[in-house]
């Protein structure tokens, strides 16, 4: 939901392409319009005459137009069929709405059909929510929005006035929330849980690769065991992260090691869990330098590394929430990706293992009761 | 002889600049997404007491922000005062998060929300054809100064 497709980017470059000729042509057709060529004059007028929320609107359908045509390569079936009459549609409606009078109605329909297909392809899971397309459909909000206020005023009767304030803003509302709802109840395999992004890895762990993993376990365990008391981690230079009243857990994190990549004797910061007896040592934070740079992975899929994206931090509190599809946050907190993580559990961590993202609800449980 | 269509004709009638309408369509839609962010934090506001604070100053916001669309639309120009300090604000922070190394501002959605829309209101409001259109006093002014 946070990412791009690897296969979508071509409608980045194909929006871009598009607005750089709309440019280009506008200019030359200009040009040509003030050496007298008739046919370059009547289109540079007719540009001209338009009003510029109806431009704005006919120029956001043309990009929604030429964004779904760059897909279809990357959709199959029924999809990809939808997407050559949804593209061709938008082109033909937003060149419409420089030269007839007609397009509104169908403009609307269009816009509003396509949005909501969105949303239930998003929800049934038929299709997976990521920057580009959602970028694709605030186009077509804004596209809508100026297409209703281009409507004739109508009869001024309190429930048709009520429908006209609360239409638009619902629309956003519902297709941001169905975003969302599709995109968390869908996440690939390379999503934990909501806000957490998993390093790509190979399925199948070799006996190499067990061996590696046992050993980062071992090694990391004797590493930290003379931290089992927070006062010498503190002494140590470890800074204790704040409390949380969300969060039993607590990180002190130490930023003298925040450039050693994976080394068992200079871990990024120590996990304690608070029991009813104080802290309690139950294992190390590896961390990367830089966000989306992924760490090395002796272990394969054993040490998969996580980082976490959509996250709404407030530094009120330190508290966390959820970023919207939008990436629009809580005024007073703002969204931020993490740089890729690895925990390493030396207490039993259950059926999620010494390498999880996160600590196993049950053991969680057991450690705040214990 | 006139080369323009009936259709052309029937676009020019529309209103003299079209910049008020559309920074009023942009700040809805800016207020609609600050409403499911802040009805969104909601949840999280019964274990962590700040996003309780943080979830009703949002919606606060994104209702003011409905409001200052409507009177952006009558070309109010006390509405255009606030909704200019309001997108300023909002830009300059962005910009600054952009720069930290936090990840805030990372691909085409968030540069569109947090950016380009802040960006395109401001400039909506303060280009010529946008200042013009809210050089005589509307209606609203009246209201919105009392």
């Amino acid at each position: 939901m946070y990412d791009i497709a690897a296969e979508h980017a071509t409608a980045i470059g194909a929006t871009i392409v598009l607005v750089v000729s709309l440019w280009l042509a506008l200019r030359a057709f200009s040009a040509l319009a003030r050496r007298r060529v008739t046919w370059a004059l009547s289109l540079v007028e007719t540009y001209r005459a338009t009003s510029g929320i109806r431009k704005l609107a006919g120029i956001l359908m043309l990009v929604s137009g030429v964004i779904h045509l760059a897909l279809i390569p990357s959709h199959e079936g029924i999809t990809g069929v939808l997407f050559v009459i949804d593209g061709l549609g938008f082109i033909v409606l937003g060149a419409a709405a420089f030269v007839t009078s007609w397009w509104r109605r169908p403009a609307v329909l269009w816009l509003w059909a396509t949005i909501v297909a969105y949303v239930i392809w998003i929800i049934a899971g038929w299709e997976t929510p990521d920057q580009v397309g959602i970028a694709c459909k605030l186009i077509e909000l804004v596209a809508l929005g100026l297409v209703l206020r281009l409507g004739p005023p109508g009869r001024r009767t309190r429930p048709r006035r009520l429908w006209r304030a609360v239409a638009f803003p619902t629309l956003v509302s519902v297709a941001t929330i169905g975003i969302w709802i599709g995109g968390l109840a869908h996440p690939d395999s390379l999503h934990a849980h909501a806000g957490a992004l998993l390093q790509p890895v190979a399925e199948v762990a070799t006996p190499g690769q067990r061996d590696a993993a046992a050993r980062l376990l071992g090694d990391t365990r004797a590493s930290i065991a003379r931290y089992r008391d927070p006062a010498a981690a503190i002494a140590a230079g470890f800074k204790p992260g704040p409390v949380s009243s969300a969060d039993p857990l607590r990180h002190f994190v130490n930023p003298a090691n925040a450039k050693a990549i994976l080394d068992p004797s200079h871990p990024q910061a120590l996990v304690y869990a608070q029991t009813n007896h104080g802290l309690r040592l139950i294992g190390a934070m590896y961390q990367m330098p830089r966000a989306g740079q992924w760490g090395p992975d002796p272990g394969g899929p054993l040490t998969q590394w996580h980082q976490h994206e959509g996250i709404c931090f407030s530094p009120f509190g330190f508290e966390f929430s959820f970023e919207t599809p939008f990436w629009t946050c809580p005024v007073g907190s703002t969204g931020v990706t993490t740089p890729p993580m690895l925990h390493v559990w030396i207490i039993d961590n259950g059926k999620e293992g010494p390498f999880a993202a996160d600590l196993d609800k049950t053991v969680q449980k057991q450690l705040q009761g214990s | 002889m006139s080369i323009t269509s009936p259709a052309i004709s029937a676009n020019t009638t529309a209103s003299p600049s079209s910049a008020p309408e559309i920074a009023s369509v942009l700040v809805v839609t800016q207020a609609s997404l600050s409403l499911v962010a802040g009805l969104s934090a909601i949840p999280f506001g019964i274990v962590e007491p700040g996003f309780r604070v943080l979830s009703v100053v949002t919606i606060l916001v994104a209702i003011a922000m409905f409001w200052l669309a409507r009177n952006l639309r009558r070309q109010g120009r006390w509405a255009r005062r606030w909704v200019t300090a309001l997108e300023a604000i909002s830009l300059a922070a962005s910009l600054l998060l952009m720069v930290l190394p936090i990840g805030a501002v990372r691909g085409p959605v968030p540069v569109l929300v947090n950016l380009m829309m802040p960006a395109a209101v401001l400039w909506l409001l303060w280009t010529r054809s946008g200042r013009t259109a809210f050089r005589k006093p509307a209606p609203s002014d009246a209201r919105g100064a009392a």
